[in-house]
């Protein structure tokens, strides 16, 4: 990574951690290296290392389990809510290093822990739309349900291997892998059509009222429900997609992620889940080097570079808000070179206590 | 890397394979609505339409063309999807291009399988897997039978169409993993972002599709 791209990744992420700041959300860290444990939800695509006492580590692949396990240890009582904020790499072995996947990237996110409410759930849509408007990102937020599809398959007797494929089938919106399973299944008539639905369910807010009329159980009509409290507290533009159901076993409730246009992944993904021990938490992160992606050529505006021929000079320009670098040589020669090569246009001096400022290809001899 | 053209919000880009597939996608696709013609031979591999831009790959490619989003949609064997393990929208089954995936021996072969060549090296581990035959598996590139007639496998794991060229080189079919046509696939957040090209296109797909 070099300045221009550092300069920009940086930029977007004290823009994002000061927003943070400004909701209520305290920066934590957590370290890189964590004992592996099987328990871990992405222990299967995380780094492993071996320390020098035989024991297996892996490095950070999400920050939501180790935030968890802080808050566990720290702030057992809370106070509740707690909001935490978080940045930093993450490394995932499973992924090759592609365009928009990477295998070592930045993340920035928040988590609001210890509540769970409709209210709650809608704060983060608010603040996950703070921060995109914060770096000028015009993304689309969609929500989904996971455990509404778990209902459903839930209401309609499958269990299991049977559910668990199902799942998988329509989190991939496959209606020709639902009827196979159908057919395996010996599912016919109102069932296949319900699950078929399911593959359809996304869309603008009319999808709630599709969702409704799939809703036969009490566990899916609440998923509905809820929905319409956070969507009738949230009030600005949502898509929809209660076909999502990918990770449906930990995800407790919505889950919702952002698209940019013109940009096919997705650029802040989240959601509510139980913390070990059963405390509720819910947050969001953003890719830093997807907004990068997002934003293409959308450099923030620098101040003006000068070259300082000495330190009072330097200290002055950079009080009126200037970047100066020090004059390490009084060869004028050599100074100029450097200066057209750096792209530096004023030089500054300080003679007699006032900053002066003369162009850098003026010839003074 | 030649930055593609600048596209309107609506513009589509969409992965097909060259070769067979190539001719009855694109005769779809226009049936269905989309302003696109079979391309002239020549060597380009990006075929600009109206709101339309087709490129033409390789059907193994094509999965992950539309899973990293280069691609909005695309068109591609079930087959080739199962083995790339890509993670895309599959909407609408095209219905052509069918085909299945087998393990195939020599006739009369009942000893233990301890080595298998495949082309589908992911579906044969994961067939293996269920069954637990802990067999070795060999990844070829073509001509996959000849792996069986020499001994190189004890069986092999390939497309059949029609079974003749089985037939005549002493093999049969002995299990059938699965059953392939041609997919509709849509990168996942494609489908969300145009979903104003996309959903009619999906709707019109499977009236033409639905026999």
């Amino acid at each position: 990574m070099l300045p221009p791209e550092w300069a920009q990744r940086e930029a977007i992420r004290a823009q994002l951690s000061g927003l943070f700041s400004r909701w209520g959300y305290r920066g934590v860290e957590v370290p890189a290296l964590e004992y592996a444990s099987a328990h871990h939800p992405q222990d299967a695509v995380a780094f492993k290392l071996i320390d020098s006492g035989g024991q297996v580590l892996s490095l950070r692949s999400e920050f939501t389990t180790a935030v968890g396990r802080l808050v566990r240890t720290r702030y057992p009582h809370g106070p509740f809510p707690l909001r935490l904020q978080y940045s930093g790499r993450l490394w995932l072995r499973a992924l090759n290093s592609e365009l928009g996947r990477l295998r070592e990237f930045n993340q920035l996110g928040v988590e609001l822990i210890g509540v769970e409410t409709a209210r709650s759930d809608a704060e983060l849509l608010h603040l996950a739309a703070a921060a995109l408007r914060e770096v000028g990102v015009g993304a689309a937020l969609e929500v989904g349900y996971p455990g509404f599809v778990d209902a459903v398959l839930e209401d309609a007797g499958l269990h299991g291997a049977a559910r668990a494929a199902l799942h998988d089938a329509i989190d991939r919106k496959s209606g020709a892998d639902v009827d196979l399973l159908c057919g395996q299944f010996g599912l016919g008539g109102d069932t296949r059509r319900t699950l078929h639905a399911l593959t359809d369910l996304y869309g603008g807010p009319e999808v709630l009222d599709a969702a409704q009329g799939l809703a036969r159980g009490t566990r899916a009509q609440e998923a509905v429900a809820h929905l319409r409290r956070v969507a009738a507290l949230y009030a600005g533009p949502l898509l929809f997609d209660l076909g999502v159901s990918r990770r449906y076993d930990y995800y407790t409730g919505l889950t919702f992620r952002a698209y940019a246009p013109g940009l096919n992944q997705p650029v802040l993904g989240g959601g509510r889940y139980a913390l070990e021990g059963g405390l509720p938490g819910a947050g969001f992160a953003l890719g830093l080097e997807r907004l990068m992606r997002a934003l293409a050529g959308d450099l923030p505006p620098e101040p003006e570079l000068v070259l300082a021929l000495d330190l009072a000079a330097a200290d002055a320009a950079r009080a009126q808000g200037l970047h100066a670098e020090l004059a390490w040589t009084d060869d004028r020669t050599e100074l100029r070179a450097f200066s057209t090569a750096r792209g530096i246009h004023r030089w500054a001096s300080s003679q007699g206590g006032t900053l002066t400022f003369q162009p850098a290809t003026e010839v003074t001899q | 890397m030649t930055p593609a053209p600048t596209r309107d919000p609506g513009h589509l880009t969409l992965a097909l394979p060259k070769g067979r597939i190539l001719e009855d996608a694109i005769a779809l696709l226009s049936q269905a609505g989309l302003p696109l013609t079979m391309p002239e031979k020549s060597r380009a591999l990006r075929h600009e339409f109206p709101g339309v831009t087709v490129l033409e790959l390789r059907n193994q490619d094509v999965p992950v063309y539309v899973d990293l989003g280069v691609a909005d949609a695309g068109i591609v064997g079930k087959d080739v999807l199962i083995e790339s393990g890509r993670t895309v929208y599959e909407p609408v089954d095209l219905k052509f291009a069918g085909c299945r995936l087998s393990l195939i021996r020599e006739v009369g072969a009942d000893g233990d399988i301890a080595r298998i060549g495949t082309k589908y090296p992911r579906a044969a581990r994961a067939y293996l897997n269920a069954r637990g035959i802990p067999a070795e598996i060999v990844k070829l590139s073509g001509n996959i039978e000849l792996a069986c007639l020499t001994g190189l496998a004890d069986a092999v794991v390939d497309l059949v169409q029609t079974g003749s060229t089985l037939r005549a080189n002493n093999l049969e079919e002995v299990d059938v993993l699965f059953h392939s046509t041609a997919r509709l696939v849509v990168n996942r957040a494609a489908l969300k972002t145009r979903r104003e090209r996309l959903r009619p296109l999906i709707e019109r797909l499977r009236e033409l599709t639905s026999q």
